[in-house]
């Protein structure tokens, strides 16, 4: 399970510094869109080279035994 | 790490209820104790204002709080004779006013901008909290730091 951890700055005047870490694409997008909606409007926005990598995929391992 | 955000934060959501919490928050924070929420205690205090020194300051980015009487206040009492109330104007928006005897007016203002920010600040707090846990984040780490700043630290694990 891929963990996912957020670290969030509220300043003295309120002002919200959210540095979201571990979230690939689109996941990183939905919570930031979130966290902007809970808090106010976003000020300013910077992705980093993970936020352009493949999101990651649900795999299914199918393990197949094999008769003695 | 994928992406850093700065957010600037709206007085939105949760009306009177919401606002009461944050001045709560913050007048613990500043020493003060809440000295009156009914009206008849508020009508004694604004027949006190009127030889003290008052300033009024606005909350930033606050609602318009249409469905809050403009009798609803929160009176705070603070050392030296420093009172703040919260309350909402005649245009809806949410103010604070300081006043108190024996203080200049910047004074006044100082103390009723160093509240404001520590509301707005609280409920901001509140917010993302309950939001965040709502969501299913833990929290892992809370510090204040030397300047004020409150830092948080949350965790989730996706399957």
């Amino acid at each position: 399970m891929p963990q996912r951890d957020v670290e969030i700055s509220i300043s003295k005047t309120g002002e919200v510094k959210v540095h979201m870490k571990g979230y690939k694409g689109k996941a990183c997008t939905k919570l930031g869109a979130f966290l902007a909606e809970v808090v106010g409007k976003v000020k300013s926005r910077q992705f980093t080279s993970e936020y352009y990598e493949p999101e990651e995929k649900t795999a299914i391992r199918q393990e197949q035994k094999q008769g003695k | 790490m994928s992406a850093i955000l700065i957010l600037t934060p709206l007085i939105v959501g949760g009306g009177w209820t919401a606002i009461s919490a944050a001045a709560a928050g913050a007048a613990v924070a500043l020493g003060l104790t809440v000295r009156a929420t009914a009206k008849e205690e508020i009508t004694t205090a604004r027949e006190e204002i009127a030889v003290k020194n008052s300033v009024e300051v606005e909350v930033k980015n606050s609602e318009v709080l249409e469905n809050v009487a403009t009798e609803q206040q929160i009176v705070l009492q603070g050392e030296g004779g420093v009172e703040v109330r919260v309350k909402r104007d005649a245009r809806g928006r949410c103010v604070v006013c300081a006043s108190g005897k024996g203080k200049t007016k910047a004074q006044l203002k100082a103390f009723a901008e160093r509240f404001t920010e520590r509301m707005t600040q609280c409920f901001v707090y509140n917010r993302v909290m309950t939001e965040l846990k709502a969501k299913g984040f833990q929290v892992m780490s809370e510090d204040r730091a030397k300047d004020e700043t409150v830092n948080i630290r949350v965790r989730r694990w996706e399957g």
